[in-house]
């Protein structure tokens, strides 16, 4: 373990110990409690009238009006089996750019750098997971991920220090991120 | 008068719905330590971390009947706890600028610990202090309170992956300061 990891875990567990806590936090609160108006159930008027619908009734039918209904829900049947003959059959897969559980092989050209690692929501974004191994004679970098079917945000950390983003990926929406970064889909198969 | 201590969470709610208040002094009592913790490393000083506190149990009492799982109060009840951080710590600094620890309220080092280790400890408290709060909110979630990114995704409202990169540079920035401060 390098010295600063051993200092983050340090810090993990410093901040894991329990902190004083006053005395009277218990007393201070049951005090405003008292005076507070008792919280009481309410039912959102949605859920009363779902439970409005889900009550079972008596419903009288004659049998001419149930001979009716039954011509209409045959009707309307045979209806929705015409108006959709070319529907897609259930299961059919979606498009993807790799097969299930395939390996996902990521490059980049960086001929200056000394070290390059791919950081991801896959590997939590640790730079010291998922080095790359450079190609003998070039500045060829890549390596092979096993990624599970989904939507992935990746980087490059060149050099311990710089964020690259995948310059042949589609760029991934910075609205929660501060940094470059690049997207990749791993559909079925 | 019942054992307030002995019932699960999800009697003592029944209780407190049903018009025993007193019963709330049980998930109180249950739930201050935790609480307290996280309110104290997230806002940095024991007063506003009890002020947060006490308002949290106070709001999470008011709305009790809105804690749809009773079996899962503590889950709710921090959501409190982390809007009410949220909140406060946007307030202050606002007020006051970076929050700033105070050194009398946390157990300190050299009781439980070799002499040694003060100089770390004391440059971890000051680190953590100056993390961005979002950052330390999404650190202390993962590292401290040992949440899954599906649990804090639920309460801060954000995606896995934002957090996970939220979570990733929260631990940079602290090694990179502990560094600083320690020298290499």
């Amino acid at each position: 373990m390098s010295e600063r990891d051993r200092r983050l875990e340090e810090a993990i567990t410093r901040l894991r110990e329990p902190v004083d806590v006053d005395p009277a936090l218990q007393e201070r609160v049951m005090r405003a409690v008292r005076t507070t108006p008792a919280p009481r159930r309410w039912v959102r008027p949605v859920w009363a009238a779902a439970a409005w619908i889900r009550r079972p009734r008596t419903v009288r039918v004659s049998p001419l009006q149930g001979l009716a209904a039954a011509a209409v829900l045959a009707a309307v049947w045979v209806g929705v089996g015409v108006v959709r003959p070319g529907a897609t059959p259930p299961g059919t897969p979606d498009l993807g750019v790799a097969s299930a559980g395939n390996a996902v092989q990521f490059v980049i050209v960086a001929p200056d750098a000394d070290a390059v690692a791919l950081v991801g929501d896959f590997n939590d974004w640790r730079g010291d997971v998922t080095p790359m191994s450079r190609a003998e004679g070039n500045g060829v970098w890549s390596v092979t991920v096993p990624l599970e079917p989904g939507r992935y945000r990746y980087a490059f950390l060149v050099d311990g220090g710089l964020w690259v983003s995948d310059p042949s990926a589609p760029p991934a929406p910075d609205d929660e991120f501060e940094r470059p970064g690049s997207v990749v889909t791993v559909g079925e198969t | 008068m019942q054992s307030v201590r002995a019932d699960s969470d999800a009697a003592l709610v029944r209780r407190v719905l049903a018009g025993d208040a007193e019963a709330y002094a049980g998930l109180v009592a249950r739930y201050q330590e935790r609480l307290s913790r996280y309110a104290f490393r997230m806002l940095g000083n024991s007063a506003d971390a009890e002020e947060a506190v006490q308002d949290a149990f106070v709001r999470g009492y008011r709305s009790l009947a809105r804690c749809t799982d009773a079996e899962r109060f503590g889950a709710w009840l921090f959501g409190i706890m982390v809007n009410r951080c949220r909140t406060l710590g946007g307030q202050r600094a606002r007020r006051h600028g970076l929050v700033t620890e105070d050194d009398g309220a946390v157990q300190r080092a050299s009781v439980a610990h070799p002499e040694e280790r003060a100089a770390l400890r004391d440059a971890i408290d000051r680190a953590v202090a100056q993390l961005k709060p979002e950052q330390r909110e999404a650190f202390l979630l993962k590292h401290v309170e040992e949440l899954s990114y599906d649990e804090m995704a639920d309460l801060t409202g954000m995606s896995v992956s934002a957090l996970k990169m939220r979570v990733a540079r929260a631990r940079e920035r602290l090694q990179q300061l502990l560094e600083e401060d320690l020298g290499v």
